[in-house]
């Protein structure tokens, strides 16, 4: 009879404490989800030969922290993502095992646009096609990271012809032509956005790409109607809202970053969102990866 | 028929009898079904993960079986007097020992071979759900089970060694793990030691760990994990001299533990 009783206590407390346990855990700070990968070389001898196993679950670990940042940004709460620790995890994944494209693939949508922390991601980059030879992917994004980023075309090119040649794809011809016009900034970025987008499975990392081609969009849209402006009247448009003004365009787009569209001295369409989740404060910008890849 | 085979036979009989190795392949079985779904983690590389996935539970499954029977089918039969029953008959305890051996080798394989025919249909219904860049060589993924099958036959006679000598279930069991584990890490601590940490060491550190590195398997040859996901090519002559490595190391660990057991004290 005592027994029945303890066990129908336990049983009561089990239920009692379940449902705030969970609720708990689930609440845990993002942070201490994403957690700390121990080293490289302290990962290789402790896999017992699965280091590419356990390569693979850094990145899912990264990918499931960055998602739920998305989450939340697309909720309007907005958090400090801890960058830092992010890429350290997946230097650490890449040096477990160089050929996982995820790692490079994540890189390359999480820390240029971000961050503009083109030089380290450009160095992963750069380690990842010593491995990944065939794929034609790693030189692209170089490509890209110079040309968009850098304004560097000289340095892009060569990147562009290497994945021209790996692809045979007339994408890479075409955007590699395009890239040495220097025209067309905003409908570059989009047909990248568009590339990466096609090439993943991951829905949080598909809305993520959602919201940057909205706001390109907007702007290429913006860009459109300032030379349509051009044409019609003769002189650049002064301000975005004159296209509204004179007719050219009904409303001006809504960037989803939540910035207002503005044309520049040189009359290129830009955002004063940058592009950029309010996240990020500017002195963050300057505190991303510190290893080196050898 | 043979004593040697009597031994074989009564051996793959008890080891079909063993629960734990139900509950082991069924679990094998469960892993097998979620392997598509859990390759949909990878952003672009859900093929590649689902052959990840598969040669990595494989290895681990094999492990679990190599470490678990290589350990307790010796200290089984000790601690269950049947030893000191049947080797009371005209039989040699180095048929036993052989016999007990092959048969969880035996084992092993249909387990290694049962597995990796269902790692070819989850990897094929991963691959469905997103084209990948590179397609799945077969002719590599064959040999990485293989491989995978040898590295864990050569833990298994590790562990019979150590079950020859020991009087407890733990210690083989223990130290074949450690073995397993350092095992893997020897070839990287090798490497580390021939670059510019090493020249930093005293040499006779050096010599101590270049000797411990010899004695111990080097398992890191048979690990043809990164070939099989990513397809990338292998090479023929470092296979031939592994699996030479693997016919001399294994050979020498199971005459030791051979002559070990042939010298026991059972009474």
């Amino acid at each position: 009879m005592i027994g029945r009783i303890v066990c129908a206590l336990f049983l009561c407390g089990y239920l009692a404490v379940i449902v705030p346990f969970t609720t708990a855990v689930a609440h845990r700070p993002l942070a201490v989800k994403l957690g700390t990968m121990p080293s490289p070389e302290v990962l290789r001898p402790l896999s017992g030969g699965n280091r590419q196993f356990i390569a693979q679950y850094a990145v899912v670990k990264v990918l499931f922290y960055y998602g739920t940042l998305v989450e939340k940004f697309r909720e309007k709460i907005y958090l400090k993502p801890e960058y830092e620790n992010m890429f350290d995890t997946l230097q650490t994944a890449a040096k477990l095992d160089p050929w996982n494209s995820d790692v490079y693939y994540f890189t390359q949508a999480a820390f240029t646009w971000e961050l503009r922390r083109i030089d380290e991601v450009n160095r992963l980059l750069e380690f990842g096609m010593r491995y990944r030879t065939w794929d034609y992917q790693l030189p692209f994004f170089l490509g890209f990271n110079n040309a968009y980023f850098r304004k560097d075309y000289a340095a892009a090119a060569p990147y562009f012809e290497k994945a021209a040649k790996l692809s045979h794809d007339p994408l890479m011809v075409n955007l590699s032509a395009r890239y040495f016009s220097e025209s067309g900034q905003n409908e570059m970025a989009l047909r990248f956005i568009e590339f990466m987008q096609r090439r993943t499975t991951d829905r949080k990392m598909i809305a993520l790409y959602e919201i940057r081609k909205q706001a390109l969009i907007g702007a290429l849209t913006v860009q459109k109607g300032a030379e349509e402006y051009r044409r019609r009247f003769g002189t650049p448009p002064a301000r975005v809202s004159d296209l509204v003004a004179k007719g050219v365009l009904k409303s001006i787009p809504r960037d989803p970053y939540g910035g207002e569209y503005y044309l520049d001295e040189k009359g290129v369409v830009r955002s004063t969102s940058k592009f950029a989740r309010p996240s990020t404060p500017p002195q963050q910008k300057g505190g991303v990866p510190s290893r080196r890849m050898d | 028929m043979s004593t040697f085979e009597n031994f074989f036979r009564l051996s793959i009989t008890s080891l079909l009898r063993d629960r734990l190795l139900y509950l082991l392949l069924s679990l094998a079985f469960l892993v097998l079904l979620l392997i598509p779904l859990f390759s949909m983690f990878s952003l672009r590389q859900v093929q590649e993960l689902s052959v990840t996935l598969s040669l990595s539970a494989l290895s681990l499954l094999l492990l679990v079986v190599a470490v678990l029977t290589g350990a307790s089918s010796l200290w089984r039969d000790v601690e269950k007097r049947y030893t000191a029953s049947v080797l009371g008959l005209p039989v040699s305890r180095g048929a036993l020992v052989v016999g007990k051996f092959l048969a969880i080798a035996t084992l092993l394989a249909a387990i290694a071979a049962l597995f990796g025919l269902g790692s070819v249909l989850a990897i094929k219904v991963a691959a469905a759900s997103y084209p990948a860049d590179i397609p799945v060589r077969w002719d590599v993924f064959a040999a990485a089970v293989c491989f995978e099958y040898l590295k864990n036959v050569m833990l298994l006679s590790l562990a019979f060694l150590f079950s020859a000598v020991s009087t407890s279930f733990y210690f083989p069991f223990l130290a074949s793990f450690a073995i397993y584990l350092a095992g893997s890490a020897s070839q990287d601590v090798f490497e580390m030691l021939s670059g510019s940490y090493g020249q930093a060491l005293l040499p006779s550190s050096r010599a101590l760990i270049k000797g411990i590195y010899y004695l111990l398997p080097n398992f890191s040859a048979f690990d043809l994990k990164t070939q099989a996901i990513y397809a990338l090519p292998l090479s023929p002559g470092t296979l031939v001299l592994t699996c030479i490595y693997f016919v001399c190391y294994t050979g020498l660990a199971l005459s030791v533990a051979v002559w070990s057991f042939s010298r026991r004290e059972l009474a």
